[in-house]
């Protein structure tokens, strides 16, 4: 079941990626040099923005890089070229592959698309802390690198490329194991000591975001009523939600139903007239032979999994 | 139906000239009702006349029959053929005729006499295949049977002999060793032994009366030969005579068969049913060599060849079982010797046995049903007509059947009505053997002569009046308490309304010990120089209360060649007994005899237990005497000491020696023991929580219910939650608090959460400020999805006890649900919504009633929780801990307890689980739910089961390839059933769950009593593709702790942070945790979480070789091949592991690579 890995000579280049080998210095619990194949290529997404020419697009980061890392792979060991910013790709949504990528983790200090302008505001104000010191990222995970300017990421891109030509080495993470948070049993230790936030920082961030929160209602509410009061631009008045002073909740008005519809069930005795008892029996006879069709459906569904019905 | 098959019979029997050609040999016929039974061709005769006629006179008139059967051997071919073709289209009409009633009213007809058209429509299928047919071993039977009653009628009568001629001449003549009984004949005795041309033989038992089971084993038929009366005297039925002139009269016809079938057939003697007084002849094909007459594949047949006397041999007021018959040689008093007196009289009435089970069967149509269903249910007991399996056997059950039908009620009165079903039938005799206690009052059938007494010892009396005969005659004292308790159970099971008891009553083989029994004891057999009866007296003395059954299971007696002497039991045979214990008495380590002035008493206490019998002073001011025994867990448990002394006191130092008790090896597998005292520092420090903060004055909204949640506060932990020495770093325990209702709560997912925050930050300011003892901190959960529960208030103790409490809103659920119904929002937030509300159930309604059910099933029966770690355990020692939730694995291990059919509910630990393992092996998860009624008093009505079957149906119907839900696991707190199931296990570890559970069960049945508890906790590495070794003192923090304080450990940091900070730190789930979220779409891991310090992973198939593309969630080796158009992904393992070990870091000793 488990596919061997075949012979074939490893491709430089796949649709306009270029694959480059980056070196996997050994561990002490995998004591094997490896390589790890990183593919990139000119951003090009559906929409640009002005800032597509300066992007480098990467496929298959490994789950451990970080800013630090690219900024570190690039400047270093690619040209020189100087990374702006890094965004990676967020966290999948369920577990298979061909699943669509969803927009990144909310918190994330990136910029995101417009949303609620009042929730907005909360999302800014109200942070909790954050947990982890080091993010990971999904195996096989893209991630967007911004140049400082465009001559920068054609740099890179062509360094990469001659790197991948004259096969000269590019080692993952080298030099910078100083300058991010270590992995391993500290990592976890620290993601253990970040869940447990001061009280009064957690207190501050709630604060805010109550604050934050009941002003956005505040000023829904009042928009509401706005709406509900002024007659638009063509003497209409929008209805709105809210409007009466203490409605009923839906779900009472539901139970409420429910009750109704029983109180009317009980008010005639399911068995005062004649023809009810008589349907009454007539649909429990078909009943039971409903049950007998379906037991011996059941029985001839067990002997055709189980075979014959023998002692042991 | 029953009309049509009797008035059928008698115009088949009209036809003398036919049935005479099948005379001997009709017992092999297809048909159930119109078989003759082997009376030889006069049955023909009486059959059509007797409708109505008692059959009870005492009918020996069968000697007309022997020629004849010898001259019509070969019926012409053309009118069995034509009998055939009629029997064949009969039938045919009668089952069309059944199919269709059973179509048209099928679901009214069956309403009274079957428990439920399922269950009836499956007991149609069992009678279907076991019901006896005609095939190739009948045929070959029948045709032996012939031939040996040729032969045996042709043998040459032997003059009379002394005992000691008699032998001798056997011997030189022919080589058989004549089988007397012990003890061996005089050598001067007066009477001469004499052989002469049998009275008649006929065929008899289950054979001829077609309630023999089809079984893969071989086909038994019995042949009785009747002995002539002019053999025998008097007073013959006195020390042992008739049995030595019964031994003699086989020996002859062995000797006969010898000389003329010795190349056809194999002859041995055998004791009849472990008798030794009645040993007989077991004919069977000759192995090495196919015969020519026989087919090619031998057909397994054996005949056994059984002597016996007319009824009317022996006057029968002497053989009452209150009659001594073994004079003794000296002046001692003479006892009564009821089982020998009963063993004769079972020879003289065997023929009358034979009618009255064929009236019966004539009479009742369901007759031979009940017996073949009775026959089926007792096989897989266990029990037999053998003694030493018991005594109860097809026969017994069908001759007590058939006698009920003719009275044992009050007022002479049948107890069972000819118009019963086959399973009313069934269910009516093991009601009144589940009932009555025949021991104490024995069941009598007919008229009853006098008074009969009992036997002694608490064996059971079913007392045939007209044949004078106690039926129940070989029933030992421990066999009637194992049946009455089967009885019982089996009873139980067809009342439980809600669960199909067919399997459980039919199916299952309930006789291995391991599962039937807490703890065998096995000594060898020759230590037990006396009866077992006095073994059983002795070990139910000793034990009194402690236990709830003892059965002793002696080994089986051998079969011997007729040339050899007959064996004695083998030394290195064993007896097995089995011990049923009572959870709450069995480790009680004081008893109290009887008091010092009772002098009675006390004497025979201090005789029974010797130099172990003290005399104390208690509490209470008693003085009484007493048996002190050490406590359980110091070394041997308390039950072995008694067993291990009560053998060296009755039966010598040799028994204790070589006696071994099996039984505890379990529950020792268990961290701490399998008692619930670990658990209670935990209770103890829950309830010291509900307290303090029930106490708490200051906050905003007054508190409604706290709720625990977690398996380490329903004693369900596989670790306890604080040891008591070498303690590890102790795993909160969640609990639920639910604050009165309020409408100042926001109307906001996101916004409830937080103010959650608020609650709980109020909470813990106050619960530090009001108790000394508590430390409390936030933390902080679910960070990437806000509308979760996003904190929680980790409280802990100075004893090392803690929580984790979380806050349940019920308005939470309304607006999940009205997001997930809200046709505006997207898809992700309604799969948000949809993953937000299980969560909710899960946490907030499911697990704490959950954990209310099982902590309530914990101290109702005590051997569940050990049963649970010890499951547990097991599914983490084959590392599928991460794959099957806690409370999955709890309700497979309730199951065997609040259903615990066939047995009863385990009071041990080792038949807990080992009855789990055995169900779990069996569970066809892709076509049944597992449906627990977690209450125990039948809470779960049948609606509900109803309900949650339709739901799982609606599960299976919607996701049939099973990629979301595999296991249905529902409960009476929970009918949903897929709460604790849904997304793993995936199928493919489900798979693995049940071939593990088989292959234990197959190592329980091989090994028997062998076992070696450890054996199935051990699972190898090999089937995986990677094993990643983590650093063993991260999973067991106490081995830091005790070795040298830490320095010697690269982890120093962990030691320099003091303990209460690193409350609940896990970093090996953690990384397991990160590694399924990282690397999840491309391996498979395992992982045994605290039990073993290894993480495992198999490569998943779809990570095949494909043609390359961006959103593979796997790194990959682009490759092309050379003459190739497009690039092809292929995984990049290497580059992974290596990853995976970066990741781990320092936690990861070793990466061991397999594939």
């Amino acid at each position: 079941m488990v596919p061997m890995p075949s012979k074939s000579p490893v491709a430089t280049s796949v649709n306009d990626f270029t694959a480059l080998p980056l070196r996997l210095t050994s561990t002490t619990s995998f004591p094997k040099q490896t390589a790890h194949y990183l593919y990139l290529r000119a951003n090009t997404p559906k929409l640009p923005t002005e800032d597509t020419p300066r992007e480098v697009f990467l496929v298959n980061v490994p789950v451990d890089a970080t800013e630090t890392h690219l900024r570190s792979l690039f400047a270093d060991q690619l040209g020189g070229a100087r990374v702006e910013s890094v965004a990676f790709e967020g966290a999948r949504v369920g577990k298979g592959i061909t699943a669509p990528v969803a927009p990144a983790k909310k918190g994330k200090k990136r910029k995101r698309g417009p949303t609620d302008e009042g929730e907005e505001v909360a999302e800014e104000v109200g942070q909790l802390p954050e947990v982890w010191d080091r993010e990971m990222h999904a195996s096989g995970g893209t991630a967007t690198v911004t140049f400082v300017d465009k001559a920068s990421a054609e740099l890179a891109r062509k360094r990469a490329r001659k790197a991948v030509k004259e096969g000269s080495k590019i080692t993952w993470g080298l030099g910078v194991d100083d300058r991010v948070p270590p992995l391993g049993l500290a990592r976890y230790q620290a993601h253990h000591k970040l869940q447990y936030p001061d009280p009064a920082t957690l207190q501050h961030s709630v604060d805010a975001f109550m604050s934050a929160f009941s002003a956005a209602e505040t000023t829904r509410t009042k928009s509401l009523t706005r709406q509900r009061s002024i007659p638009d631009a063509d003497g209409f008045i929008t209805v709105t939600r809210g409007g009466r002073t203490g409605p009923a909740r839906e779900e009472e008005v539901k139970a409420q139903g429910e009750e109704l519809k029983k109180r009317d069930k009980t008010r005639v005795k399911e068995d005062f007239y004649r023809f009810q008892v008589r349907e009454k029996r007539k649909a429990e006879q078909q009943d039971l032979v409903k049950g007998y069709e379906e037991d011996r459906r059941r029985v001839e569904e067990m002997r055709r999994r189980r075979g014959r019905v023998r002692p042991e | 139906m029953a009309l049509s098959a009797n008035k059928r019979r008698k115009v088949e029997h009209s036809s003398p000239g036919e049935d005479d050609a099948a005379s001997f040999a009709s017992f092999g016929e297809e048909d159930g009702q119109d078989g003759v039974p082997g009376e030889g061709t006069e049955l023909d005769g009486r059959d059509s006349a007797h409708d109505g006629n008692a059959l009870d006179e005492d009918e020996s008139d069968d000697e007309d029959e022997a020629g004849e059967v010898e001259a019509e051997e070969a019926p012409s071919l053309p009118s069995v053929a034509a009998k055939m073709l009629r029997k064949t289209q009969s039938r045919d009409a009668r089952a069309k005729a059944a199919k269709t009633a059973l179509d048209s009213g099928g679901g009214l007809y069956t309403a009274g006499t079957f428990k439920s058209n399922l269950f009836k429509l499956q007991v149609d299928e069992l009678l279907e295949q076991i019901r006896p047919r005609r095939g190739k071993r009948e045929e070959a039977a029948e045709q032996a049977l012939h031939a040996l009653k040729r032969t045996i009628d042709k043998a040459p009568a032997r003059g009379s002999f002394s005992v000691d001629e008699a032998e001798r001449q056997l011997l030189m003549s022919s080589k058989v060793a004549v089988p007397f009984p012990s003890p061996k004949p005089p050598k001067d005795a007066k009477y001469k032994l004499q052989y002469a041309k049998p009275a008649n033989s006929n065929v008899v038992g289950s054979f001829a009366l077609k309630t023999a089971t089809r079984e893969k084993g071989s086909l038994a038929v019995d042949m009785t030969v009747t002995m002539p009366s002019s053999l025998f005297q008097d007073k013959d039925y006195l020390n042992h005579r008739y049995f030595y002139k019964r031994a003699y009269y086989l020996a002859c016809i062995a000797a006969a068969l010898k000389a003329a079938h010795s190349s056809e057939y194999d002859l041995r003697f055998e004791d009849l049913h472990g008798d030794q007084l009645k040993p007989v002849l077991v004919v069977t094909p000759a192995q090495p060599a196919g015969h020519e007459v026989e087919a090619k594949p031998t057909p397994k047949w054996m005949v056994k060849i059984i002597p016996c006397v007319s009824a009317d041999l022996f006057p029968q007021d002497k053989l009452l079982p209150d009659r001594n018959c073994i004079r003794p040689s000296a002046e001692a008093k003479a006892e009564p010797t009821p089982l020998y007196n009963s063993s004769l009289r079972a020879d003289m009435l065997m023929p009358s046995y034979l009618k009255l089970i064929h009236n019966a069967a004539s009479t009742s149509s369901a007759f031979c049903d009940a017996c073949l269903l009775g026959s089926t249910w007792l096989r897989q007991r266990g029990l037999g007509s053998n003694i030493a399996v018991g005594g109860f056997g097809n026969f017994e059950w069908s001759a007590l059947i058939a006698l009920l039908l003719q009275g044992g009620g009050p007022g002479g009165k049948p107890l069972l009505s000819e118009g019963y079903s086959s399973y009313q039938l069934f269910k009516a005799t093991l009601q009144i053997l589940a009932m009555r206690n025949m021991s104490k009052q024995g069941l009598m059938v007919g008229h009853a002569d006098g008074d009969t007494k009992l036997v002694p010892n608490g064996a059971p009396v079913v007392w045939d009046g007209p044949r004078g005969h106690n039926v129940l005659y070989k029933v030992t004292p421990w066999t009637y308490i194992q049946l009455r308790q089967e009885a019982k159970t089996t009873i139980t099971t067809l009342g439980d309304q809600l669960f199909d008891g067919f399997e459980a009553t039919f199916i299952t083989r309930v006789d291995s010990p391991l599962l039937r029994y807490d703890h065998v004891l096995e000594l060898p057999a020759s230590v037990v120089k006396s009866a077992n009866v006095v073994l059983f007296d002795v070990l139910k003395r000793g034990l009194g209360d402690r236990v709830i059954q003892v059965a002793i299971l002696p080994p089986l007696t051998q079969s011997w060649l007729p040339g050899s002497a007959r064996p004695t039991i083998m030394c290195q045979a064993a007896i097995k007994v089995g011990f049923v214990v009572n959870p709450d008495n069995v480790n009680r380590t004081v008893d109290h005899g009887p008091g010092a002035e009772s002098k009675v008493e006390a004497a025979s206490f201090r005789k029974f237990w010797g130099e172990k019998a003290e005399l104390r002073r208690f509490k209470d001011g008693s003085i009484l005497e007493s048996l002190i025994w050490s406590p359980s867990d110091s070394g041997k448990t308390v039950l072995e000491q008694i067993v291990r002394y009560l053998l060296g006191r009755h039966f010598g130092e040799d028994a204790e020696q070589g006696a071994e008790l099996i039984g505890d090896g379990f529950s020792r597998m268990i961290s701490q023991g399998s008692t619930m005292a670990a658990f209670q520092p935990q209770m103890e420090a829950y309830k010291q929580l509900e307290t303090d903060v029930r106490g708490l004055e200051g906050l905003p909204l007054s508190v409604r219910q706290l709720l625990p949640a977690d398996a380490q506060l329903r004693y369900a932990s596989s670790q306890p939650p604080l040891g008591g020495k070498g303690r590890q770093r102790p795993m909160p325990a969640d609990v639920t608090i639910q604050f009165e209702g309020s409408a100042r709560w926001p109307d906001d997912l996101v916004a409830i959460q937080r103010t959650k925050i608020a609650f709980l930050l109020k909470l813990s300011e106050q619960l530090q400020e009001a108790t000394d003892s508590v430390t409390a901190r936030i933390g902080l959960e679910n960070q990437n999805r806000d509308i979760l529960n996003q904190a929680y208030l980790e409280i802990s103790y100075e004893s090392g006890a803690a929580f984790r409490m979380r806050i349940h809103h019920d308005r939470e659920q309304t607006l999940l649900e009205r997001q997930l119904k809200d046709k505006l929002v997207g898809p992700s937030a309604k799969e948000a919504a949809a993953v937000g509300l299980a969560a909710y159930k899960r946490d907030y309604i499911k697990a704490p009633a959950h954990t209310h059910a099982i902590a309530r099933l914990c101290s109702r029966h005590p051997a569940l929780s050990g049963t649970i770690r010890l499951t547990k355990k097991w599914f983490a020692s084959h590392l599928l801990a991460n794959h099957v939730a806690d409370e999955v694995v709890e309700l497979i291990a309730a199951r065997t307890f609040v259903q615990p059919w066939p047995w009863q509910a385990p009071s041990s630990v080792q038949a807990g689980f080992l009855r789990t393992l055995h169900w779990l092996s069996r569970w066809d998860w892709r076509a049944e739910p597992l449906i627990v009624d977690l209450s125990g008093s039948g809470e779960l009505k049948q609606p509900d089961v109803q309900a949650i079957q339709t739901s799982f149906e609606a599960w299976r119907k919607l996701d049939p390839s099973m990629n979301r839900t595999v296991l249905f696991a529902a409960s009476n707190v929970d009918p949903e059933g897929t709460t604790w199931t849904d997304g793993r296990p995936a199928k493919v570890i489900a798979g693995r769950m049940t071939a593990l559970a088989k292959a234990a069960c197959a190592e329980v049945e091989g090994k028997q009593l062998g076992l070696e508890a450890a054996g199935l906790f051990a699972s190898p590495l090999n089937d995986y593709d990677f094993i990643l070794h983590i650093d063993p003192t991260l999973s067991g923090g106490r081995k830091r702790k005790n070795a040298a304080n830490g320095t010697t450990f690269k982890n120093l940091e962990l030691a320099i942070l003091d303990d209460s900070s690193l409350v609940g730190f896990d970093p090996i789930s953690s990384f397991l945790t990160e590694l399924e979220e990282l690397f999840g779409s491309a391996i498979l891991l395992f992982s045994g979480g605290l039990e073993r310090p290894v993480i495992t992973g198999l490569w998943s198939p779809q990570t095949a070789v494909r043609s390359w593309k961006v959103n593979l969630a796997y790194s990959t080796i682009p490759t092309k091949a050379p003459k190739a158009e497009d690039v092809q992904a292929e995984i990049n393992k290497e580059a992974i592991l290596s990853e995976i070990a970066r990741l781990g870091g320092n936690m990861v000793e070793r990466i061991e690579v397999n594939r």
